[in-house]
């Protein structure tokens, strides 16, 4: 059983003897586009050519076979690299080429050949110039693409700058997989100056930033190889400090706090008990997936997630409609006496574009605790450790400061408060049911370095900490609307019917306005999941 | 109902429903678990994912040594499925940094150095390495793994068997079927080897894991002297995976054996292009030189790439010893093929000293390794075929011609130049 494939060793060029590597370097212009195509072909496949460019044999390349080489084959490059602005396939002129040789490894050389390409192009704003590379494709190697707007301003994921400075310094770094872009595009944005890709901005506002500057410090504490007393205690106390600030971010049902307060002309006990049920579900949330996801190798955390949302947009959902229908029949049954005043604190201030704290990239690295022996030369293990990087649906219990949630019951009537606490119970657990990321991967590193009992407990603490603030906004809320209920009674007869009316007529707007919320979140995850 | 009572009333049915409705989640967010081989060709990378995953999970967390060593060991899979050997020198540093984060008591960058001493054909390091890994953990399948392959190639069969054995109690799979496949047949039992490689397929799952396991039936069955067979367990790799040399290399073999010489330099021409490598450079040239071809280009080829794995530190004794053949030095070869026998006593490599020292026109002492790459029970139509001849050349007329003819049982299609050379020699020899 030959295993030849497995016997070669990493040689002295950087991507191993036999690679091919590219480079296709695009730049576009007002009035041209151009390509710059370089080939860096290692020690054995510069071997391989060596009898096509020595043309006559004689055992040495003189400078015209170099050249003759060279022309000959940017030509085959130029078929091989398509490019279109628009659907309009470009036709490449090609301009100047040199091919040369250079000492590589073992006394044998490499070569080197560069191609520059050319096509008249009108590329107007708002155009699209595309290029794919296809020149022996099938080859090992490096592939790189980058592209410049000369005179004109461009929208592209492809880079600016080459990272291996047009394959004369490969980079080293042993998370850098070999680069293999093989195609991209470029939209021309304007006719202003030159630019390149513009860089993500990776914070939202300060205090996201602040809490994902936090959110890696601790993460980088428990992923460290010795943990001591001293560092445990900072993680447990980091711990609840993100927990804190997780919930002091949009979603995290502050708004169900505020309306069930509101609703009950609340009680400090109830603050409590409210703030208590959303981190409890949180922390049990985290808790079973985190554990789910460690143990199976088969589930994919990003369509958990994903399915989690379109759970919690169903069970918020489902609570408008009871909402609703709760007040169709009130309506029916006795009217307006059974209507109430409602100061409802949404807490809109984050509003919907939430900016969460973890980013968009969030690695949620899971990992399994055992090593997996890949292969060798005669069979091979395919357990690998499950892929994430999953973008976490966070839409679902962020950001929407949207959770209206309204509570229309009245003390004495024991049926409306059953039903009242269910809803109330199903759009908590709406809020508190997808896991926080920071929280879920803190956990899986913990199981992942074989700590699962210290991933459990700083996630506890996580949820004190959420407990905390929850709690803390509703104390605060709750004097607050004690205040402003003195102040209705002491205020005029006019002040007073204001806030009648705008009270009969907040019941059916929330409700209409928790469906809508619950149907657009439900829809949102469903096209992620179905 | 007081009042602690009613918060239970509120929290407990939401944390049972909580949980509930996670482990539904689990169970539709499952990723669907392809099981036939064109929806594997569908399949994303796993490897691939993983690989991305440990980079990013290593950014953050660059002190977790545990995932420093699976990245080091899906580094090397890596190198193993695509034949790039830059992934070696990765999945060295990966597990230089997992025991630089954690020198004392890390198993997992043991096995991973285990794992790429082996692929570096240093096998007593890994043998030494994969040993301190059980002694410490008995229920280390990876140290396992490493470990089979390790004794298998030093040329210990009962060690190998017994590493193995645990190896396929401690986690079947794919690993386990195909390295109990090949300690089967290392021991002549072909037909149970190829049992088990089809089991192996059955738990086969990425395009990689197809592609690799036909492969292995196919070469069994070409082994066999079975080409129908041969080339349809290759063909049903490519459409898991058209990219594979290896099979592309299979079918080339098959096409060879059909005398469809010209199909089969092509995809030779092909192959060594995209791996030059010096066993598949060296094929193509015995293939060249059946046709009536020069073979020489392809030698001085062979000759570079494997003097660039010298040169690295690599060490590989039977090529070396093939590479002095073809180039019709067997001094060389001898020399080669010695030194890989005072490292390791595997039937290949006796067989290679054997015929090296016959070549050398020293057959007497050649009939001695001869004879011993078959006392482990291994049934190789090339074995035979060197067995045959040394002896025709000692004058044993009798041995020789019932191990010419074994030669040709086993696979009348060994090899485009031996197996008529092998046909000839029969000829002469009379019945």
């Amino acid at each position: 059983m030959i295993q030849s494939v497995a016997l070669l060793l990493a040689l002295a060029h950087p991507l191993g003897n036999f690679s091919i590597n590219e480079y296709v370097g695009l730049t576009v212009g007002p009035h041209q586009v151009s390509v710059v195509a370089i080939v860096d072909s290692a020690e054995i496949p510069t071997l391989q050519d060596r009898p096509a460019v020595d043309a006559d044999g004689d055992g040495t390349v003189s400078d015209a076979e170099r050249a003759a080489h060279a022309t000959r084959v940017c030509a085959i490059v130029a078929s091989s690299v398509h490019a279109s602005v628009g659907s309009d396939r470009l036709v490449w002129t090609v301009g100047p080429s040199t091919f040369d040789y250079a000492p590589g490894a073992g006394g044998l050389s490499v070569s080197r050949l560069r191609c520059s390409l050319s096509a008249a192009a009108s590329v107007s704003p708002g155009e699209s110039v595309s290029v794919e590379n296809t020149y022996l494709a099938d080859r090992v190697g490096w592939r790189e693409m980058t592209a410049v707007g000369d005179g004109v301003g461009l929208d592209s994921r492809l880079p600016a700058v080459s990272v291996s400075h047009e394959l004369t310094d490969y980079p080293r770094d042993l998370l850098a997989s070999v680069l293999d872009v093989r195609s991209g595009t470029a939209r021309v944005v304007s006719s202003g100056s030159s630019s390149g890709t513009v860089a993500l901005p990776t914070g939202g506002d300060p205090v996201s930033r602040w809490l994902a500057g936090v959110d890696r410090t601790f993460q980088d504490l428990v992923g460290r190889g010795q943990l001591t007393p001293a560092v445990g205690l900072v993680a447990v106390l980091l711990a609840l400090l993100l927990g804190a600030g997780h919930a002091a971010l949009p979603g995290h049902g502050k708004t169900i706090l505020a309306a069930y307060l509101a609703g009950k002309r609340g009680r400090r006990r109830d603050a409590l008990a409210v703030a208590g049920t959303v981190t409890l579900t949180h922390t049990g949330g985290v808790l079973a997936l985190g554990l789910v996801l460690s143990a199976g190798s088969a589930l994919a955390g990003d369509r958990v997630l994903a399915w989690l949302g379109l759970v919690s947009g169903v069970i918020v959902l489902s609570v408008g409609v009871t909402m609703l229908l709760a007040l169709v029949r009130r309506g029916r049954a006795g009217g307006h006496g059974l209507l109430h005043r409602h100061d409802h604190d949404h807490d809109h201030t984050h509003g919907h574009g939430h900016s969460h704290a973890h980013g968009a990239g969030h690695p949620h690295g899971y990992d399994h605790s055992d090593g997996h022996a890949h292969d060798d030369s005669h069979g091979h293990d395919h357990e690998h450790p499950h892929g994430d990087g999953h973008p976490h649906n966070h839409g679902v219990h962020d950001g929407h400061g949207g959770h209206h949630d309204h509570d229309h019951v009245h003390s004495g009537s024991t049926a409306p408060r059953r039903t009242s606490r269910l809803g109330l119970a199903g759009i908590g657990l709406a809020g508190g049911l997808v896991p926080s990321p920071s929280a879920l991967v803190v956990l899986l590193a913990a199981i992942g370095l074989g700590r699962t009992g210290y991933g459990v407990l700083l996630v506890v603490a996580y949820g004190i900490g959420m407990a905390t603030t929850l709690t803390g906004a509703g104390l605060l809320l709750l004097a607050v609307q004690r205040r402003l209920a003195r102040t209705a009674r002491g205020s005029s007869s006019r002040w007073a019917s204001l806030l009648a009316r705008v009270n009969a007529v907040t019941p059916a707007a929330t409700a209409t306005l928790v469906l809508l919320v619950g149907a657009g979140l439900a829809v949102r995850a469903a096209v992620g999941v179905l | 109902m007081s009042r602690p009572r009613r918060a239970a009333w509120t929290v407990g049915p939401v944390t049972v429903l909580a949980l509930a409705i996670v482990i539904v989640g689990a169970v539709f967010g499952r990723t669907p678990s392809p099981s036939s081989d064109t929806q594997a060709a569908q399949a994303p990378d796993r490897l691939q994912q993983s690989i991305e995953a440990a980079q990013q999970r290593l950014r953050r967390l660059p002190g977790d040594w545990q995932t420093w060593a699976q990245l080091s060991l899906a580094y090397l899979e890596e190198s193993r499925i695509t034949g790039d050997p830059t992934w070696y020198a990765k999945a060295q540093d990966a597990a230089g940094q997992s025991l630089a984060v954690k020198p004392n008591g890390n198993l997992a960058a043991l096995v991973a150095q285990g794992a790429l001493a082996n692929a570096r054909h240093d096998f007593a390091t890994a043998q030494r390495l994969a040993s301190t890994v059980v002694t410490q953990d008995p229920y280390n399948a990876g140290a396992y793994s490493v470990l089979v392959d390790a004794e298998t190639q030093l040329g210990h069969p009962a060690a190998a068997t017994d590493a193995v054995q645990h190896l396929l109690d401690l986690r079947p799979g794919l690993p386990a079927y195909a390295r109990a496949s090949y300690d089967l047949e290392q021991r002549g039992l072909t037909q149970a080897a190829t049992d088990l490689m089809t089991r192996a397929l059955g738990s086969a799952v990425d395009r990689s894991d197809i592609a690799f396991t036909r492969n292995q039936l196919g070469d069994l069955a070409f082994n066999a002297g079975d080409l129908a067979a041969a080339d349809a367990q290759y063909a049903a790799g490519q459409k898991a995976d058209p990219t594979s040399i290896t099979l592309l290399r299979g079918r080339a073999r098959v096409a060879a054996a059909r005398r469809d010489l010209a199909g089969a330099l092509a995809s030779y021409a092909t192959l060594t292009t995209r791996m030059p490598s010096p066993s598949y450079l060296l094929e193509y040239a015995d293939l060249l030189r059946a046709s009536g071809a020069d073979p020489s280009p392809q030698l001085r080829l062979a000759r570079a790439a494997h003097d660039l794995f010298v040169a690295n530190g690599g060490v590989d004794g039977l090529t070396e010893a093939a590479l002095a053949e073809a180039e019709g030095n067997p001094a060389a070869a001898v020399r080669a093929a010695q030194a890989e026998w005072d490292r390791r006593h595997f039937a290949d490599v006796a067989d290679a000293l054997g015929w090296a020292l016959h070549l050398a026109g020293r057959s007497r002492e050649g009939l001695v390794y001869s004879g011993l790459a078959v006392a482990g029970g291994a049934r190789s139509a090339v074995y035979a075929y060197h067995q045959g001849m040394i002896e025709l050349s000692l004058g044993s007329r009798a041995e020789a011609r019932s191990h010419l003819a074994e030669a040709l049982a086993i696979n009348p299609y060994f090899s485009p130049l031996d197996a008529p050379s092998a046909r000839r020699a029969l000829a002469d020899l009379g019945t």
